[in-house]
């Protein structure tokens, strides 16, 4: 006895390069950005797209500023209590650099 | 790992940033008791036609001989990585001077301490000013 075969489901027409996300706003902003890609002569996906693009241009600008490779497993973020002081460090210079250190901690992996 | 140490490091690459990379020399900027903020230096010189990143410190063939290194480097405090004290990263820690070649001068580290913080103080300003 044969299986029958399933039917196959028609994959859409899109590019190849593209993914499709679905996106939940509340109504009143859907509206407004909707307003905002009229005004703009977009489409509203047109819009979001150019919006997010955007926004990674900038945080890549930041990373440029400074290059972060974190470890797998590294934690996210660390306390000031945590940081480990020089053998010959004052107070002052200790303290510098302790804020410093917790600082830099928290730049995100650039990855 | 003392705060500027010059030690031996699995730097990871920005090919593949999960995994050690080759062994370089990493400046410590400092950390906690089980992982550590290292920079970057490369005995590459800096391409004559680029201006000097702003995170970038030249080392002199009397700079570098100072701190142990048999060559002029560069230091690139603008390229950091955050690693666990493990032999993975560090090959040489379980070893006696845990692969530290040399520990900067008191004078050194409060340069580097002040690039470190410039950049810092400019990453923030530009996130603020992007408003990210």
């Amino acid at each position: 006895m044969t299986t029958p075969r399933k039917k196959e489901h028609r994959i859409p027409r899109v590019s190849p390069a593209k993914v499709a996300i679905t996106l939940r706003l509340d109504p009143d902003r859907a509206r407004r950005l909707q307003a905002i890609a009229e005004a703009e002569n977009r489409t509203l996906t047109n819009y979001v797209e150019t919006a997010l693009i955007r926004d990674l241009a900038r945080r890549d600008e930041a990373a440029r500023v400074m290059t972060m490779l974190a470890a797998p497993g590294i934690s996210e973020t660390i306390s000031p209590e945590e940081v480990e002081r020089g053998a010959d460090e004052s107070d002052a210079e200790f303290a510098r650099r302790r804020d410093l250190v917790v600082a830099l901690w928290q730049i995100p992996d650039s990855d | 790992m003392p705060p500027g140490a010059f030690v031996r490091v699995l730097f990871p690459t920005r090919e593949k940033p999960r995994e050690p990379g080759l062994l370089h020399i990493g400046y410590v900027l400092g950390g906690t008791q089980v992982g550590i903020i290292v920079a970057y230096t490369t005995s590459q010189p800096w391409p004559a036609d680029l201006p000097l990143a702003a995170g970038v410190r030249l080392f002199t063939a009397s700079e570098a001989a100072a701190l142990n290194q048999s060559r002029p480097f560069i230091l690139r405090l603008d390229v950091l990585a955050k690693l666990p004290l493990t032999p993975v990263w560090f090959p040489d820690i379980g070893q006696e001077g845990k692969g530290v070649i040399a520990v900067a001068p008191a004078r050194l580290r409060e340069e580097l301490m002040e690039i470190a913080t410039n950049l810092v103080r400019r990453r923030s300003e530009l996130l603020e000013m992007r408003g990210i």
